[in-house]
Parts: C-alpha cells; sequence; structure tokens
C-alpha cells in the first residue's frame, strides 16, 4: 500500500504541505497559482488571500521566444501568513491602463492576521503585527517591526530596523541589535525541545513556528 | 507593559551603580552600598519602569562583564541617511544644509505621510515634460496645489519649493534677498541724510518686507547681516592686516590683537569702553514687532472659517521655517528628517559595545555584544499549557504572538489567575555560555504591592549544561537528550488553571533537563485582589492585612483609591534574583591578574547576579 493514491486516503490534515516543506491551508483562497512562488517551508494559513492572478499584463516576450508566465508574488523561505490576510500585488493606473506589478516577499517574515498587503517588496525578517494595511507600492526593508493596527500609506519606505507604527505609519522607535535574537540557531536558539511556550521570537527564525504548525 | 503575559524583564543596575554619577559630594545622601545591595527589587517602585528591559534590547560589556542597557551606553553616530530615499549624507552637508533631505523626499504637512510627485498633465495636450508636477500625499490626499503651487519638474524638488512660495509667487534666493536688503539700507540712509533728493529706484526685486510673511530665516538673515555691520563699524580699521578678515567673533584675532599690543601701551586702549551698540529698529534689521492689525485679522478669519483652517500643534511645530504659523494656507511640505546609524559604547570602559556596518543598505554589524549570548534567558509558562498539547489542537487557531489569550479554551488563559489557589509554572533557563552554569535562584516569598501573591521556587539551586554543540546532543541519541526528573510528562491538557499537570511536584527537585537548558517549577498562589468579608482578608498575608489595617480609618477613600489601582495591581510580577557561577578558560587579562605564570588550561571562576521580573499574569477579580 505504498501507492500515491493510497497514502492520499491518509486522515486529511488542515495544510497540504508541498514538497519543498511549504504548508498551504485547504481553507485559503489562491488564484493564478502559476504566478505565485513559495520558497519552501512557508505557511499559507486559512482564509489567506493570495491574488496570483493580478500579474504584470505587459508583453513578456522572453529571449527565446516562448511565452514565460510572470511571477506576481513571491514570498521567501520561512515565512508565515496568519489567517484572513491578503496578499494582493500593487497596481497603478498609467495612460488609462492598469498595471500590476510583481511583488516580493522575504524570509522569515510573519504576516499577523487580518492583514492587507500590496508592498512592492517586504524584505526578510520583518515581523508584521494584526490588521496592518500597508498600501501599494510600499517597501519594507530588513528587520523593521510594524506594530498592530497600522496603515502604511502608499509608497513609503521603511528603513531597515526601524519600529512602525499609526495611521498613518510613522517611524516611532528602532529594533536594536537583540531584534530577532539568535539566528544562528546553533546556540541553542530559545530551548527547542522542552523551551518555553513560545519557542520563537519575534524577528527571528521562523523555522520552529514553522514546524509547529500542523 | 505592552508585551503579552508571560514575559521576561531583565534589570540593568544602572541607576543604582554610581558609576557615571558625581560621586564625591553626595556620598551623605546615598545610602550605603550594602543596603543596595541587600534590598530586594521591587518592580512596582517608580524607579522600576527606568532599568527593565527586555533581555534582546540589552547589550554586554565584557570587560566590566556586565550588562548594558540603553541608559548606560554612549552612541556616537557613524552616518546619516535619508528614510525615504535611502541616500547617505555626508556630514559636511548636514552642517551646511541642516539635517533634511535635500533631495525628493518631503512629508505632508498635515498627516505627515511621505508625499509623492504626482503630473497634473492635460491628456489633451500634453506637455514635453508631462508637467506641471504636484507633491501630494497618498493618505490625506493633501497637495501642493491647497497652497498654490505647482512645479515643473519632477525632479530638484527642494531648489524649486525654495524658490516658490505659497500661492505660486516667486521667491528670491538668499543671495538676492541680501543684496536687495543692502540696497534698501543704503536707499534708507540716504532718504535720512538728503530728504530733498526724490526717490527714482524702483526695487529690483521684490522681496516682501511684511513681517507676518517673512519667514523665521529671512528674519535671522536680516539680524545677523544687522549685527555683522554693527560689529564692523565698531572694529577699528586694523592698519597691519589689511587683508586679513578679522573681526569681534574670531578667538583668532582676539589672540593676536593682545599678542601685538604689548601689555604697557594697550592698557589704556582696551579700558577704553567701547561705544554702545545700536539695536536694529526694523524688519530689514531683523526687528519683528507685534501687530495687533495681524492679531485683528486673524480673529476675524477664525470667525469666519473656524477652527477647520487651523492647524495642531504638532502640524505647526513640524513647520520648518515658521513654525508659528496659524492658517492652513501657510502649510509647506515638510523636507524628511534624515535617520544615523549609530555605534554604542559602554559607559564606563569605553568599549564598543555594538558598531554596524557603515553601508546604508548593510544590516550586519561588525561588532555586537548582545546580552543574550551572555547571560541565560529565562522564560516562564504556566505547567498546565504544554506546546504539545497546543500542537496536537486540529486546526490551530493563529498563532498570534501579540494575543497570548489564544481564543481556544484549552490554551491557558494567563489574564485570569484564580487567585487562592496555587498555580505551578515552569521557569526555564536557557545558558548561552560554552561552560555549565550554577544557578541560584532567589525571589522574596511574597510580592510586593497591595496584592500579596505567595512564590515559591521548588528548586532553587540547580545546574545547566555547557552550550555544546547541537550535534553533540543528537548523537548521543535523542532519549538521552532531555531527561525528565519531575515526573509524569508536562501534557496535562484542559482544566484552565488547574493544579499541576500530571507530576508531582518535588520541592528540592528540577522539573526537566536538556542539553543547555534546565526548568524548575515555581508554584505561585496569587493573592486577592480585595479582602473578603467574613474572611478577614484571607489568601492575604499577615503583613497585607496589617498595611491595610493603617487605612481602616477612613474607609471611602481607601475603597475608591482601590479602585483605580486594582488594574495595575492585578498584574503579577514577580522579581526573580538570578545568580550564576561557572568556570571558564581564562583570557589573558584575567591570567596576567590571577597567575602571571599560569597555563593554557587555567580555569577562572566567574560570577554574575541580576534580577529579572517575570510577567505570569493578571489577576481574576473574584
Amino acid at each position: 500500500m505504498s501507492r500515491p493514491s493510497a497514502r492520499k486516503a491518509a486522515p486529511k490534515g488542515e495544510y497540504i504541505e508541498t514538497d519543498s516543506g511549504n504548508k498551504v491551508s485547504r481553507r485559503s483562497a489562491i488564484t493564478g497559482t502559476a504566478n505565485i512562488t513559495l520558497g519552501g517551508k512557508t505557511v499559507i494559513m486559512a482564509d489567506v488571500h493570495l491574488r496570483g492572478d493580478l500579474h504584470s499584463t505587459r508583453a513578456s516576450t522572453s529571449t527565446s521566444g516562448k511565452e514565460v508566465t510572470p511571477t506576481s508574488i513571491s514570498i521567501g523561505r520561512c515565512t508565515v501568513i496568519s489567517t484572513g490576510s491578503v496578499i494582493k500585488p500593487p497596481c497603478r493606473v498609467s495612460k488609462g491602463q492598469v498595471h500590476y506589478y510583481p511583488m516580493k516577499i522575504g524570509d522569515n517574515v510573519f504576516v499577523g492576521p487580518n492583514c492587507t498587503i500590496s508592498a512592492i517588496q517586504v524584505a526578510s525578517y520583518v515581523h508584521v503585527g494584526a490588521n496592518v494595511v500597508m498600501h501599494p507600492f510600499v517597501m519594507v526593508k530588513e528587520n523593521v517591526k510594524i506594530l498592530p493596527n497600522t496603515v502604511i500609506p502608499a509608497h513609503m519606505v521603511i528603513p531597515s530596523g526601524s519600529i512602525v507604527a499609526g495611521r498613518p505609519a510613522r517611524v516611532v522607535g528602532e529594533v536594536g541589535e537583540g531584534w530577532g535574537g539568535d539566528r544562528t540557531g546553533a546556540g541553542g536558539g530559545l530551548g527547542v525541545g522542552g523551551g518555553g511556550e513560545k519557542q520563537w521570537l519575534e524577528g527571528g527564525d521562523l523555522r520552529e513556528l514553522v514546524r509547529s504548525i500542523k | 507593559m505592552a508585551q503579552p503575559f508571560p514575559y521576561t524583564y531583565y534589570s540593568c543596575d544602572c541607576c543604582d551603580s554610581d558609576a557615571t554619577a558625581p560621586r564625591a559630594e553626595r556620598t551623605s545622601q546615598l545610602p550605603p552600598a550594602d543596603d543596595e545591595d541587600a534590598r530586594t527589587f521591587d518592580p512596582r517602585s517608580p524607579r522600576a519602569n527606568y532599568s527593565l528591559y527586555p533581555l534582546e534590547h540589552l547589550l554586554y560589556c565584557e570587560d566590566c562583564q556586565q550588562i548594558r542597557c540603553p541608559r548606560c551606553v554612549i552612541e556616537e553616530t557613524l552616518n546619516w541617511y535619508c528614510p525615504s530615499c535611502l541616500f547617505e549624507v555626508p556630514s559636511s552637508v548636514i552642517k551646511t544644509d541642516g539635517n533634511r533631505c535635500t533631495r525628493n523626499c518631503y512629508n505632508c504637512p498635515v498627516c505627515t505621510s511621505p508625499m509623492t510627485v504626482n503630473s497634473l498633465e492635460d491628456p489633451a495636450k500634453p506637455s514635453p515634460s508631462g508637467g506641471p508636477f504636484i507633491l501630494s500625499c497618498p493618505y490625506c490626499h493633501w497637495s501642493t496645489v491647497e497652497i498654490g503651487i505647482t512645479l515643473e519638474k519632477h525632479t530638484g524638488i527642494t531648489s524649486q519649493l525654495a524658490r516658490t512660495a505659497n500661492g505660486g509667487k516667486y521667491i528670491p534666493s538668499q543671495k538676492e534677498r541680501d543684496k536687495e536688503r543692502e540696497r534698501r539700507l543704503q536707499l534708507s540712509h540716504r532718504k535720512s541724510r538728503d530728504v530733498l533728493s526724490g526717490s527714482d529706484d524702483s526695487p529690483t526685486v521684490d522681496i516682501d518686507t511684511d513681517p507676518s510673511s517673512m519667514s523665521h530665516e529671512d528674519i535671522f538673515s536680516n539680524l545677523s547681516a544687522f549685527y555683522k555691520s554693527q560689529i564692523a563699524a565698531q572694529t577699528p580699521s586694523y592698519p597691519f592686516s589689511p587683508g586679513h578678515d578679522i573681526n569681534f567673533s574670531s578667538p583668532v584675532a582676539y589672540s593676536r590683537l593682545m599678542t601685538i599690543y604689548s601689555p604697557t601701551t594697550s592698557k589704556k586702549r582696551w579700558q577704553e569702553k567701547p561705544a554702545v551698540m545700536r539695536e536694529s529698529s526694523g524688519p530689514l534689521e531683523g526687528l519683528i514687532e507685534h501687530d495687533s492689525a495681524a492679531d485683528n485679522l486673524a480673529i476675524e478669519r477664525l470667525k469666519k472659517e473656524g477652527w477647520a483652517s487651523t492647524l495642531t500643534p504638532s502640524q505647526k511645530l513640524a513647520q520648518v521655517s515658521k513654525p508659528d504659523t496659524r492658517f492652513d494656507d501657510s502649510l509647506r511640505p515638510i523636507p524628511a528628517l534624515l535617520c544615523t546609524k549609530r555605534g554604542k559604547r559602554c559607559r564606563d570602559c569605553r568599549h564598543i559595545l555594538s558598531k554596524p556596518e557603515s553601508k546604508i543598505t548593510s544590516t550586519r554589524y561588525k561588532i555586537k555584544l548582545v546580552a543574550f549570548n551572555h547571560i541565560p534567558r529565562l522564560s516562564i509558562r504556566a505547567l498546565a499549557s504544554s506546546p504539545s498539547s497546543t500542537s496536537t489542537t486540529p486546526a490551530p487557531t493563529p498563532t498570534t504572538p501579540s494575543t497570548s489569550t489564544s481564543t481556544s479554551t484549552q490554551a491557558f488563559n494567563y489574564n485570569a489567575l484564580k487567585p487562592g489557589i496555587p498555580i505551578p509554572f515552569l521557569l526555564h533557563l536557557l545558558n548561552p555560555l560554552f561552560d555549565p552554569i550554577r544557578v541560584t535562584l532567589a525571589t522574596p516569598k511574597f510580592t510586593s504591592g497591595r496584592v500579596q501573591s505567595q512564590v515559591t521556587i521548588l528548586c532553587p539551586q540547580f545546574e545547566v549544561g555547557a552550550n555544546t554543540d547541537v550535534w553533540d546532543d543528537a548523537l548521543t541519541g535523542s532519549a538521552l537528550g532531555s531527561v525528565k526528573k519531575g515526573g509524569g510528562p508536562s501534557g496535562g491538557a484542559g482544566g484552565g488553571g488547574g493544579s499541576g499537570g500530571g507530576g508531582e511536584l518535588e520541592a528540592g527537585k528540577i522539573w526537566e533537563k536538556g542539553r543547555n537548558w534546565t526548568t524548575v517549577v515555581v508554584e505561585v498562589v496569587p493573592g486577592f485582589l480585595r479582602g473578603i468579608p467574613g474572611f478577614g482578608g484571607s489568601g492575604r498575608s499577615p503583613a497585607a492585612t496589617t498595611s491595610h489595617g493603617h487605612g481602616t480609618g477612613n474607609d471611602d477613600d481607601a475603597e475608591e483609591l482601590e479602585d483605580a489601582e486594582d488594574e495595575h495591581d492585578a498584574v503579577l510580577e514577580i522579581p526573580v534574583f538570578v545568580r550564576i557561577e561557572y568556570e571558564t578558560d581564562a583570557q589573558a587579562e584575567d591570567r596576567s591578574l590571577v597567575d602571571p605564570r599560569g597555563g593554557k588550561g587555567e580555569k577562572v571562576k566567574r560570577e554574575e547576579a541580576f534580577w529579572t521580573v517575570v510577567g505570569v499574569g493578571r489577576i481574576q477579580d473574584v
């Protein structure tokens, strides 16, 4: 009974796990899967909406002449998108036409529940609190903490190492040297195995969090 | 306390240590040193607010062998950069142009959001440049159209804005303004001299001398020009060095004067009283008189347009050139404030604690001595909620870090601790050092404050293994990796704040132990928020009832006060004193101190002690 069909009959979990370790909830809404890349070990929770269908409509002819599928959303490794969040590539109207731009989300990014993200780039080790709204073309650099209920206006650039809050968002502080804790992992991290309740830190390596989600 | 329960804060004792304070004069006022040491740390004291930090915010000075908090480090700026365009600004530009971005980065004067350049091009008849352009706010939709400014190009916004006043009027440059001021001053001089000669000159540049519309920079430049002219008039023409630019304000000139004039001859000259300088007497000389007509005008405008046209204090203060502006038609876009990259040094020994790479785009550090690599990490959690129990729940609700109170009923609710019932907590100690440490924990028996909760650490002395290679653990077998000593599995699910998770809680024994971590049980009996009538304040310690007894004279007042304080009192925070001892390989300087002939394998005994505050939860009101 080692046929794939038999294995599929195993009790259905909440998540579908891909070969590279991505965990995608069965209750998530993903459109345009061909235009989405997940880096591996990335979690897409229930009720998350990934708008991969909103890709660049400009004629993209590759050098070989073959039609290439444009990437609209690319998400890095060990990134967690919590429930109810919407990831929608940014668009702008130019000469009467709507153009979508590809968006990038880095590694070890935590996106809290019920966020709306239209950023052009969210770099690595970014922690996004609950109910955050990122308007189109926002650029978030590395090691940024965005407090819950923040609204980041369009085209805002958030420099690395800042703490952001408010409506509209302002830089309210700095995360400091210790942000994310010990990311090497070899130093024992937060006590893997028998540790405290939280085995991961905001802005740190999210591998443990991804592993604990089943 | 913004962090969700449970949390741990580390106390930096820099506010107690008087290394930085002027010690000599104040020794009489300070309590004796041994008294400071003997005192238990009180998380409720107002001073504690300034010494408690999460572990991630702390640095560690290896030379002082002490925790360094943001208050006991010195910062030094490495470079400046604009947070919006991420360009580095050289320090010479900072000195001349100030700490604002001189590119195209502007913030909305209404809502502080960064502004974008948009085109107002008419599609019917497109212009070659694509303009005119405006700065507009994508958040509140304020734009420079509202102050009557449009721009010709989409780059060089700063220079364009500097030339354009609100309403689109042309602002002459600083040089032109200086010239015009000179011209006008001369004109007025001439006028005063011969009144009869008719003024036939028309102004070359139209500068605004209306005091209400002058910016602070204008007034300042007028004033400084006036005083410079006054000083120049006072300075005697100096025959020895006609080519040099000498005035009163340069110290070089002064010292040269002192050396050239011999004391005998100069005495008389210098004792001469300098003539009294004239003060400035008009807007051209930087004097702005109070104008009651402008006040009346403002009042009239307020009557007509109401508060909607006025600015909030923060909007006013954000205006760079005119912070005393009142109405929204005088707003200007705010150039973006620059950010800095800073290195940090220990305040005591001046060693570098952290130094980021100077490149703006880099997030790496050249030097980074963070505390979590040197002192053990303490974390606490309720025994009832173990990670294994939460992970088995089907379809886990999103693990939101911001809300520790998960909606699932099985999770332990840290925001509702039941008073009077002993709750076992697990205190987890993680050792980041490469040597095994001996730990001694201490805590006051009752927490401070009005609500006194009883705290017992079942095993206050234990060892934590060294932070060796992770693979040592795996190779020796995972079964040996973690040894449970407290008894049964910690997965005692359900029951909320029940007592015990299955295993017996034995005093003097650790609960669980791993490669470089150890867990001990802490039993907490939360106190009652208010005394229970008829029970005579049961659940409170005798100390609490006696302290409460003082207020029995005016019970009503005390009751009101209690209600106000309840919210704060309900938070259960336990001060825990941590002392660690370990032996480590001696470093070069240590060896020379201990034994100059010491061998390489010499071990040095080290000791460290600090206070932490563990936020356990909030006590439920019954």
